[in-house]
């Protein structure tokens, strides 16, 4: 900002404003509008790790990953990933945050433990559920043996269907208090007034739920699901943590399979056309979420 | 805001808070235990809730471990020097968006924020070869320019919040006083959104520290490696054998964040929900 203008004339406001706005243009530049149109020009190259320069190769990619049997797996696999753990995770939150703007003592001391697990590192979350998970000392299993339910220690992260509950219920717990914290702020602005004239009209709790809570928490509901739905879609630190998307791909999502092309395989085109494919799908949802903040604003 | 009078509403209550308070904070209670137990303890296949000896076995092999220093180390400087640089960007970025005119602002605005919607590990396909192209391979450059970029939405849109709330004639005074544009915003109008810059801070180092993908891949030798990437290939391989010393390393790497969070809390989540009490 030190340097000044040659001719000694003054910058004018928005010259001056843009100014300060490019450094964030700039960085978002180069490392995402950048990326994203060569990534997108990749998926049609046969670009690979393994030797320099590219070939432009049509549809073979999109060709070879349609061709793929594993694909529809994978697809299949985000799209259980991120039903369960938004749906999950948004519902507990939920609850949780009602439970906690009942206004008991202590609340305020829960909801800011509650947030550790948000904050703390996923690869810390991912060793401590396969701890929970454990096939031969997992304190599951004891909990489930203890209780009568099961009778032989069910190895959870080796079983396909188990390995997928298990990531969903860990992913889950690390994001439940984020939706906590944008629910229990929605809770706190439902005006009080018309809770009290619904409960004189004699409405229960489940009316003041439907009737006013949900009306009037409509568009930061609308607004965390979409959010979670988009950082569900792409979230790998778990995953990788816990199963590296095994057994026998049962835990693969978008983000392990394209991570997995790309630098194990030294797969880049393939695993660029598997993100145009990808990307494509996340337009849909950036499409409503934009249109809904400009309805808002 | 809900009535909890009736025997039947105290138990719906009481199961909801039980439940999920069990589902919330056992898993944390869960490590810490395993954590402090001796390693014969650990590996019993009927669990003890309570350890019968404190041991602080775990932790001591942690500590004891030089690469999990070289990790901390590492971690910390990135962390703090990507998260002082994306405050300082963002905030000249929500400054601008906040306060001033110009054409394509709205354009920008929403640019910024769709960058947390594209595919991290799509963009890291031609990020990984253009940082090899500059050879900034391996170099903390392209960890720090990375996570800049993407705290910036959360971040350009809290402060711009923050400096919406701001009035205008402050701006006007300070300029009639004689004051130039740049020392009105660094002395008079940053101070004023000093809570959205201390969580934008938070943000950033938490987002940094906690990343796994960008730092297991644009980092390659031991020497550099930050936590997450350093603690999987540290024990991954002999994970069979030191869950106690897992859970220890995995509280050790919680703790930075953790108390971060604990000291600047009410900045933290004002920060965070700014948005969301306005819809």
């Amino acid at each position: 900002m030190k340097r000044k203008v040659h001719s000694g004339r003054k910058l004018t406001e928005s010259q001056f404003g843009f100014l300060l706005a490019l450094p964030a243009l700039a960085v978002f530049g180069a490392i995402i509008l950048y990326p994203l149109l060569n990534s997108f020009a990749m998926g049609f190259t046969n670009q690979s790790l393994l030797r320099p320069g590219r070939q432009y190769v049509g549809l073979l990619n999109f060709e070879r990953i349609f061709l793929d049997p594993n694909i529809l797996q994978v697809f299949v696999n985000t799209f259980v990933f991120v039903a369960c753990t938004t749906a999950f995770s948004f519902s507990m939150g939920f609850i949780w945050a009602m439970v906690l703007n009942q206004g008991l003592r202590g609340s305020e001391l829960l909801r800011g433990i509650t947030l550790v697990n948000w904050i703390i590192p996923g690869t810390a979350i991912g060793f401590l559920w396969m701890w929970i998970f454990n096939g031969q000392y997992g304190v599951l299993n004891a909990l489930l043996r203890g209780l009568g339910l099961i009778q032989e220690n069910i190895t959870w992260l080796g079983r396909p269907g188990s390995a997928m509950a298990a990531v969903v219920i860990a992913r889950a717990w690390q994001t439940l208090p984020w939706y906590m914290a944008f629910l229990l702020a929605g809770l706190q602005a439902v005006p009080y007034e018309q809770v009290e004239a619904a409960r004189i009209d004699g409405a229960s709790n489940f009316g003041v739920f439907t009737r006013i809570v949900l009306p009037n928490m409509k568009f930061i509901i609308f607004l965390i699901l979409i959010l979670g739905v988009i950082g569900n879609l792409q979230h790998f630190d778990i995953i990788w943590v816990m199963t590296q998307g095994g057994p026998a791909q049962a835990t693969t999502t978008l983000a392990v399979e394209v991570y997995r092309r790309a630098f194990q395989n030294w797969e880049l085109g393939v695993a660029a056309a598997i993100g145009v494919l990808w990307v494509l799908l996340i337009s849909i949802f950036a499409f409503f979420y934009i249109r809904n903040l400009e309805r808002d604003s | 805001m809900f009535e909890i009078r009736t025997p039947w509403q105290k138990l719906v209550f009481a199961l909801a808070f039980l439940c999920i308070g069990l589902y919330v904070f056992f898993p944390t209670y869960w490590m810490v235990i395993t954590a402090l137990k001796p390693g014969q303890e650990v590996f019993n296949p009927n669990p003890t809730f309570w350890p019968r000896t404190i041991s602080l076995e775990g932790f001591r092999e942690v500590f004891l471990d030089q690469r999990i220093w070289v990790y901390l180390r590492n971690s910390l400087t990135v962390s703090l020097s990507s998260s002082a640089l994306a405050t300082l960007v963002a905030a000249y970025a929500g400054y601008s968006f906040s306060k001033f005119r110009y054409r394509g602002r709205k354009t920008f605005m929403y640019l910024v924020l769709t960058a947390q919607m594209f595919p991290l590990v799509v963009l890291l396909l031609t990020i990984y070869l253009m940082m090899r192209t500059f050879g900034f391979l391996d170099n903390y450059l392209a960890l720090i320019l990375s996570y800049i970029t993407f705290v910036l939405p959360m971040g350009t849109w809290a402060l711009k919040s923050y400096f919406d709330q701001i009035p205008d004639s402050l701006i006007e005074s300070a300029k009639v006083d004689g004051a130039s544009r740049v020392m009105t915003m660094h002395r008079i109008i940053f101070p004023l959104a000093i809570p959205g810059m201390v969580s934008t801070a938070i943000y950033g180092f938490v987002w940094s520290w906690n990343d796994l993908l960008y730092s297991l891949t644009l980092i390659t030798s031991p020497g550099k490696r930050t936590l997450a990437p350093g603690l999987i290939l540290n024990y991954m391989g002999e994970f069979q054998s030191s869950w106690g010393t897992m859970m220890a390393a995995s509280i050790v790497v919680s703790i930075p964040v953790t108390l971060m969070f604990v000291f600047l809390q009410r900045f933290f989540i004002a920060g965070l929900t700014a948005g969301a009490e306005k819809g």
